[in-house]
């Protein structure tokens, strides 16, 4: 166990040392959380950059909340260390942190006005009252909630609530920003409209947030990087493009977008021979052509493989189309862009699914 | 909008029974009694005057007054740690503590006080232990004081102070004091920023309660205190009782219940058991009318801002101290204070299998003598059988009643449901002795003073508010359109309610008429007053054997009692544990 650094740090040594740490900000080493003889997360090692947007992406029980609960010093490892600004912080209390965090539910504080909400991170640092008023004055100004000041938390919307959980999070300038599942209680209109503010924030303030959540749109567009965990053990860890376009496990292909698996459909792809051994091949929905059964093939054939197989099912969803082939044993999702002139296929038909090889991707199963 | 109104009207309907019973035993003797304390038709304040001239009426009024503060101070001070401790546990436990807390509020109350009079007592067990020990040459003067009647009262409040707070702070979101601590507001900070503010209701209404159960005390003070420590309630009883003038009764009764209703209104109660996470901050508490307080707050908290922030940066990233010892702290004032709550009960069954001649601590042997007295002797088993048979009737009318009227509540405007439930609870809210008093004048008029007809109307006004309490809870917890569902399937109001609210209520209704019993079965001072001289029920007999001699065989009687709560919480355990899968069936059965 390392011992936390109990010395005295003035704030002009404080900025220099957050500035020294620029490049890594959050480093998990080797962290393990144990609830009895269940094993939250795993050998959790992780750095997140200075001003790095991170996203921790997993279905429920991956370990992911552990991880971000553990982050905020709520609960403390079982194992392994976790530094913030390069110093230990195993063993400091969550109030001692300097973070800012919103919380699942906002955790609004519903016997406060918006502003006395927004007040008390600043009170809590010592921070005089006209200091504080312009402040929110100035933050409240910043998610369009001038006038809500004086409000009730229960008296703001869903989307409002949102805006002062974010307000309250940042308005002290904490160097780190953590957010559990921020947009799960909002509609889709909202989610989309927050998404955007989220990330106009994050660049404006330019802090360091780790983002939990199971919705893989959000964490498309808000990351500069993404997590995904699985069973308390990190999966993969990459840009938003690199991890969907090269995911690296049958998991993460599945999870973030959808995933064809090409075994076992009829088609030359298990006799290739660039194939690495033990893995699987998957294609994209989007990355399937489908046509007519005895359509003329196209000019690039020799850079294409193909299989036949019989439509199941179409769903129409506005601007995509999607269709469900049954090839080989294994069932093919299309997805294709609605396009005027083009061909729709009914249930029965025959097609011919066409893909290049360049986007064929193995993953580990 | 016409069916609309029927049905309106029809719900309303439902609460006509209780109402019936409520109006023809309390509320017009109620009004009875208002009149007559100002001489009607002379209107005069003579009686009131006559009051305030006799000094030794002020002394028992501010005594009452003092007794009931200090009660209601000591069971905050006492309950707010042990409710922290229990809603801060983890579920089995505080399952477990709250199931202590509810035996020790269920248990008989005259079974409890008997369990001081043994403990306290000149040969009870505490001087028999310091004699034996040889510390004392004679018995400490424990019993028959101030301290033994706020030992007794405190014990017997308790549960009523730590129960609502429990329900109020277990539903506290956890993520606020969590989300405070991110801001950087320290553990104490946290609690008396966050949750402390958000605990208040609870505070609010469990002093209300303890408060106003309190002012109309009438067995513990009596049996415990000393001639000195009289409250208003023994002295209304005894006057009512001797004097044939009624006139200075409703008024010293008036008096008691203008003090518990200004406490009422003032901090207000809510006794509708609705759950609502969100606090009202609209509601006018005293607190509120003095409007520097929060300035006055702020002021403080401003004057600490620049040590704060010395503090926020001296220690930021610094490690925490162990909070270690104030959880082991905590652990062992919730042990106290369960040994408190329990020990009594535990002492009076153990001492009720003493063989020799009186109780003694430990028995020296294990006899079942007092027991076979209490079954031997015709007057003890005659008084358990009466009680027993009053028990049942108040319960099957007062559970019918009640579940009907809170049905009725539940489907009316909020306002009327309001007001309605504040009428239907007053038998519960009003001090005991001017229920007491008003029943008597009621029974009086109806001539059923001394019968067991005009015992079980006098429970079962009671009874009935306990019922609808608890059944409007369970109530509001159900969700309305299953039984729109039912009803969308074509099934008549009359079906769906039989079909698939009653059984998914069924938790309520039980626990309603476990309540309703268990308040026929120890209520002594209503009783007492409308028995006549004919009819004696377990209460009247104890507390009469309890007053006069000390016979033994009260031990066996009040264990037996003491058994009475756990007896029935396990018989609620059951069906609730039942009800689960019928609840789905009937949703099933509903829908076939």
């Amino acid at each position: 166990m390392i011992l936390p650094d109990k010395s005295l740090i003035l704030p002009a040594q404080l900025e220099t040392l957050r500035e020294s740490h620029s490049s890594v900000q959050i480093e998990f080493r080797r962290v393990t959380k144990m609830y009895g003889a269940i094993t939250a997360v795993k050998d959790l090692a992780l750095t997140v950059r200075q001003g790095e947007f991170l996203t921790i992406l997993g279905p429920s029980g991956s370990g992911k909340t552990t991880a971000l609960m553990l982050l905020a010093g709520f609960i403390s490892p079982s194992e392994g260390d976790i530094l913030i600004g390069g110093r230990s912080v195993a063993a400091v209390p969550s109030y001692r942190r300097d973070q800012g965090i919103v919380f699942q539910s906002y955790a609004l504080f519903p016997h406060l006005t918006v502003r006395r909400n927004l007040e008390f991170p600043l009170e809590m640092r010592g921070i005089k009252a006209s200091e504080r008023a312009n402040r929110v004055d100035r933050i409240l100004k910043r998610v369009h909630l001038k006038d809500f000041g004086g409000r009730m938390p229960s008296q703001l919307s869903g989307g409002q609530q949102q805006r002062v959980a974010l307000a309250r999070a940042l308005i002290a300038d904490p160097p780190v920003l953590l957010l559990d599942e921020p947009l799960g209680a909002l509609d889709r209109n909202l989610r989309e409209q927050m998404q955007g503010e989220i990330k106009s924030l994050h660049k404006e303030f330019g802090i360091t947030t780790v983002c939990v959540t199971h919705d893989q749109e959000e964490a498309l567009t808000l990351s500069d990087r993404i997590v995904v965990m699985r069973g308390g053990v990190i999966e993969q860890v990459d840009t938003p493009e690199a991890l969907y376009d090269r995911p690296a496990t049958l998991f993460a292909a599945n999870f973030l977008g959808e995933a064809n698996l090409l075994e076992e459909t009829g088609s030359d792809v298990q006799a290739e021979r660039s194939r690495p051994f033990g893995m699987v091949a998957i294609i994209r929905p989007e990355r399937l052509r489908i046509s007519t059964r005895g359509a003329p093939r196209s000019p690039d054939a020799d850079q294409r493989q193909s299989v036949i197989g019989m439509v199941t099912d179409t769903v129409y969803a506005g601007a995509q189309r999607k269709y469900h082939v049954q090839a080989g044993t294994r069932m093919l999702t299309v997805r294709e862009h609605v396009a005027s002139g083009q061909q729709v296929y009914s249930p029965g038909d025959q097609v011919r699914l066409e893909w290049l090889r360049s986007d064929v991707r193995f993953v580990t199963p | 909008m016409v069916p609309f109104l029927k049905l309106s009207r029809l719900s309303i309907g439902l609460t006509l029974p209780a109402m019936a019973i409520l109006l023809a035993v309390f509320g017009v003797p109620m009004v009875l009694l208002l009149l007559t304390s100002f001489n009607a038709p002379a209107f005069t304040l003579a009686n009131y005057q006559a009051f305030v001239d006799q000094p030794a009426n002020l002394r028992v009024l501010s005594q009452t007054i003092e007794i009931s503060l200090v009660t209601t101070a000591l069971c905050v001070v006492i309950g707010y740690p042990t409710a922290y401790v229990i809603a801060a546990s983890s579920k089995q436990l505080r399952a477990t503590l709250i199931g202590f807390v509810v035996i020790s509020y269920l248990t008989s109350l005259l079974a409890r006080t008997y369990a001081w009079i043994l403990i306290l007592g000149d040969r009870g067990l505490i001087n028999n232990f310091l004699l034996d020990l040889g510390l004392i040459s004679s018995p400490l003067p424990l019993i028959y004081n101030r301290t033994a009647v706020y030992i007794g009262m405190v014990q017997i409040m308790l549960p009523v102070m730590v129960l609502p707070l429990i329900s109020v702070t277990v539903g506290i979101d956890k993520s606020l004091m969590a989300a405070a601590r991110s801001m950087g507001a320290r553990p104490f900070t946290a609690f008396r920023r966050v949750f402390f503010p958000l605990s208040l209701p609870g505070v609010r209404s469990g002093s209300v309660l303890v408060f106003v159960l309190c002012l109309g005390f009438y067995i513990t003070p009596a049996a415990l205190g000393g001639v000195r420590d009289a409250m208003l309630s023994t002295f209304i009883a005894a006057h009512a009782k001797s004097s044939l003038n009624l006139g200075s009764t409703a008024a010293s009764s008036l008096i008691l219940l203008a003090i518990a209703m200004i406490v009422i209104s003032l901090i207000g109660l809510d006794l509708s058991g609705s759950p609502s996470r969100t606090p009202k901050p609209a509601r006018k508490t005293w607190l509120r009318l003095l409007p520097s307080s929060g300035l006055i707050t702020r002021y403080l908290n401003e004057l600490a801002v620049p040590c704060r922030a010395k503090r926020w940066t001296a220690q930021l990233y610094r490690a925490g101290t162990d909070d270690r010892l104030l959880k082991i702290a905590g652990a062992m004032f919730v042990v106290f204070v369960m040994l408190f709550l329990l020990f009594p009960g535990l002492v009076v069954i153990v001492m009720s299998f003493s063989p020799g001649t009186f109780l003694e601590f430990p028995p020296s042997g294990l006899s079942l003598q007092w027991y076979r007295s209490f079954f031997s002797d015709a007057s003890w088993y005659a008084a358990a059988w009466t009680s027993i048979q009053i028990g049942i009737a108040v319960t099957i009318l007062s559970t019918i009643v009640g579940t009907l009227a809170a049905y009725g509540l539940s489907h009316t405007f909020p306002r009327l449901r309001t007001v309605l439930s504040m009428v239907i609870l007053t038998p519960i809210t009003f001090p005991v002795i001017v229920v007491g008093i008003a029943t008597y004048l009621g029974l009086v008029q109806l001539g059923l003073i001394g019968t067991k007809v005009g015992i079980i109307l006098a429970h079962t006004i009671g009874a009935t508010a306990y019922v609808v309490v608890i059944v409007s809870a369970t109530l509001a917890n159900l969700d309305r359109r299953l039984e729109n569902a039912a009803k969308s399937m074509r099934a008549s109001p009359f079906k769906a309610f039989m079909r698939v609210t009653l059984p998914l209520i069924r938790p309520g209704v039980a626990g309603g008429a476990v309540f309703a019993f268990l308040h026929s079965f120890d209520e002594v001072v209503t009783t007492s007053l409308v028995g006549g001289l004919s009819i004696r029920t377990l209460p009247l007999k104890m507390w009469e054997n309890m007053r006069h001699q000390l016979d033994p065989t009260i031990a066996a009687v009040a264990s037996l009692l003491m058994l009475l709560p756990v007896v029935w919480l396990i018989v609620l355990y059951v069906t609730w544990w039942k009800s689960k899968p019928q609840a789905l069936r009937a949703i099933r059965d509903a829908a076939s």
